[in-house]
């Protein structure tokens, strides 16, 4: 059931997987406060390094994350 | 419009007189996903945003003031408007039909750009693997590993499809994750190194 590209995103997968990490509910309801420290410029990423994790890993909150930012940006 | 603190929008929306913070708070929306979303969510701006005021307005009691209440609320309208655009965008696919694909195809290794050491060295991983995944996953976890990571299908789409959420599909795929890995090392053959390996510049 795997190939040579199966078996990469596999390993990247695994290779990024942590003991705690949280789920998409608890990225949710922080990152509006994560979006607001990243906008003012600030380190996110060290100040909310559990959401900034999730939201490496999961695709479907990244981009609500990243439309975020632009609609933040729209004033 | 004019500016609010948060304890005004709150007071405003949940006093005897919304309707000019509840027209400000539409318009906010309307320009956030407008900006966010561009020609992606075409006609259905003002539908997505009334649908998230809607929401916005039944849950005042969840925003725990960690934010501007705007921000909070355009996450709310993000969400409502990129969920509903992506489950257009996956209706006709079928999980089964995904997880069927991925069934005994033993698809092979060709890449020009390896030596035959790494081949074989992929073969023995591949092989360690599939033992891996077959023996220590349930049968959900293994569609959610392959819907997901390798088919790159959303969670929260997989996640209908399974009769579950998109929250607990994330906490299934993190629990199958930790399990494969820990097997990959505990056989001797830890992720990290195994990249490395496979890596060929």
């Amino acid at each position: 059931m795997l190939d040579r590209g199966d078996l990469d995103k596999l390993m990247r997968a695994l290779a990024e997987t942590r003991e705690r990490e949280i789920g998409c509910d608890e990225c949710f309801e922080q990152m509006d406060r994560f979006a607001e420290i990243e906008f003012s410029g600030s380190d996110s990423a060290t100040a909310m390094p559990l959401v900034h994790d999730h939201l490496r890993k999961c695709e479907d909150c990244h981009e609500k994350y990243e439309a975020l930012l632009i609609a933040i940006g729209a004033g | 419009m004019r500016e609010r603190t948060n304890a005004q929008w709150l007071a405003e929306l949940r006093g005897p007189n919304p309707n000019e913070a509840l027209a400000d708070l539409y318009d906010l929306l309307v320009r956030g996903l407008r900006a966010a979303l561009g020609g992606r969510a075409g006609a259905n701006i003002e539908d997505f945003a009334q649908e998230a005021l809607l929401k916005i307005t039944n849950n005042l009691d969840s925003f725990r003031g960690e934010s501007h209440f705007t921000t909070w609320a355009k996450k709310i309208a993000m969400n409502v408007a990129l969920t509903e655009l992506k489950r257009r965008r996956w209706r006709d696919v079928s999980l089964q039909e995904l997880l069927a694909g991925h069934q005994g195809t033993g698809r092979g290794l060709a890449d020009l750009q390896l030596t035959p050491e790494q081949v074989a060295f992929q073969n023995i991983v591949l092989a360690e693997v599939r033992g891996i995944i077959d023996k220590e996953l349930t049968d959900r976890q293994r569609e959610a590993v392959v819907a997901v990571i390798l088919e790159g299908m959303p969670i929260a789409e997989v996640a209908r499809r399974m009769g579950t959420n998109q929250n607990a599909l994330y906490k299934l795929l993190h629990d199958a994750r930790k399990k494969l890995k820990l097997r990959m090392e505990a056989v001797g053959l830890p992720p990290q190194e195994v990249l490395a390996a496979f890596d060929t510049g």
